[in-house]
């Protein structure tokens, strides 16, 4: 388990160290995230005209570069999250930075691949 | 909490990672890709819900994401060093948010079931 000052080790060269912050970071992005959706789907609440104008806002352009944000996240958290369930059974231990660099890059294309098929 | 119970939880928080993989790219397939123009307008939600699979299946995705949420937010404070008493305090605050999530989530969706 990594005490609280590793936190703060920033080092690009080890992709172990970049893959647990990394995950972290992403989580609590992702919870932030899940509680905001939680909140504006009480716009659900205030019936039809209420809620199909807030989708209709939900269209713009901003939002749907939010999207690619929150779409890269999801796919980073659960790629590197198989990578470190990979590594905490000792599968694999040697090829750790290979895996994350792979799982960074897998994120970006699905990202890319997502937001096109989405548009 | 001694080791085996941190495996357990570990253990817990894989499975539930695993499913919400599947869970996940059901709802966003579902909300994104098959949905006319990216999103569901009310009535297309309303009709979405009220097949009881997708009920079911939606009912269960938040119950795992919001368990797999809150444990990593409690891996993350647990890494910290918490003395028994705060880290006692901080499961309890856990399990209240957790089911206040589950409960609203499960509220919002009945009414708009029912409306």
């Amino acid at each position: 388990m990594k005490g609280r000052s590793q936190w703060f080790e920033f080092r690009l060269d080890s992709g172990g160290m970049l893959g647990f912050m990394l995950h972290r970071l992403t989580g609590i992005g992702l919870v932030v995230y899940l509680y905001l959706h939680l909140a504006l789907l009480n716009q659900l609440r205030q019936g039809p005209a209420a809620w199909d104008a807030f989708v209709q806002t939900m269209r713009s352009p901003w939002v749907l570069l939010a999207d690619s944000v929150l779409l890269f996240g999801i796919l980073m958290h659960g790629l590197n999250g198989l990578r470190l369930t990979l590594l905490g059974f000792g599968k694999f231990l040697r090829w750790q930075q290979e895996l994350f660099w792979s799982s960074f890059i897998l994120a970006v294309v699905l990202t890319a691949w997502g937001m096109l098929a989405m548009h | 909490m001694n080791k085996n119970g941190s495996r357990m939880l570990w253990l817990l928080q894989v499975v539930l990672g695993i499913l919400l993989i599947l869970l996940l790219g059901v709802h966003w397939i579902a909300q994104h890709y098959l949905a006319a123009e990216g999103l569901r307008n009310y009535a297309e939600v309303a009709a979405y819900l009220k097949q009881p699979i997708i009920l079911a299946l939606e009912i269960t995705f938040l119950v795992v994401i919001t368990a797999h949420a809150l444990l990593g937010v409690r891996a993350i404070l647990a890494d910290l060093g918490l003395q028994a008493p705060l880290q006692r305090a901080l499961d309890a605050t856990l399990w209240l948010i957790g089911l206040f999530t589950v409960l609203y989530g499960i509220q919002l969706v009945w009414q708009i079931v029912h409306q």
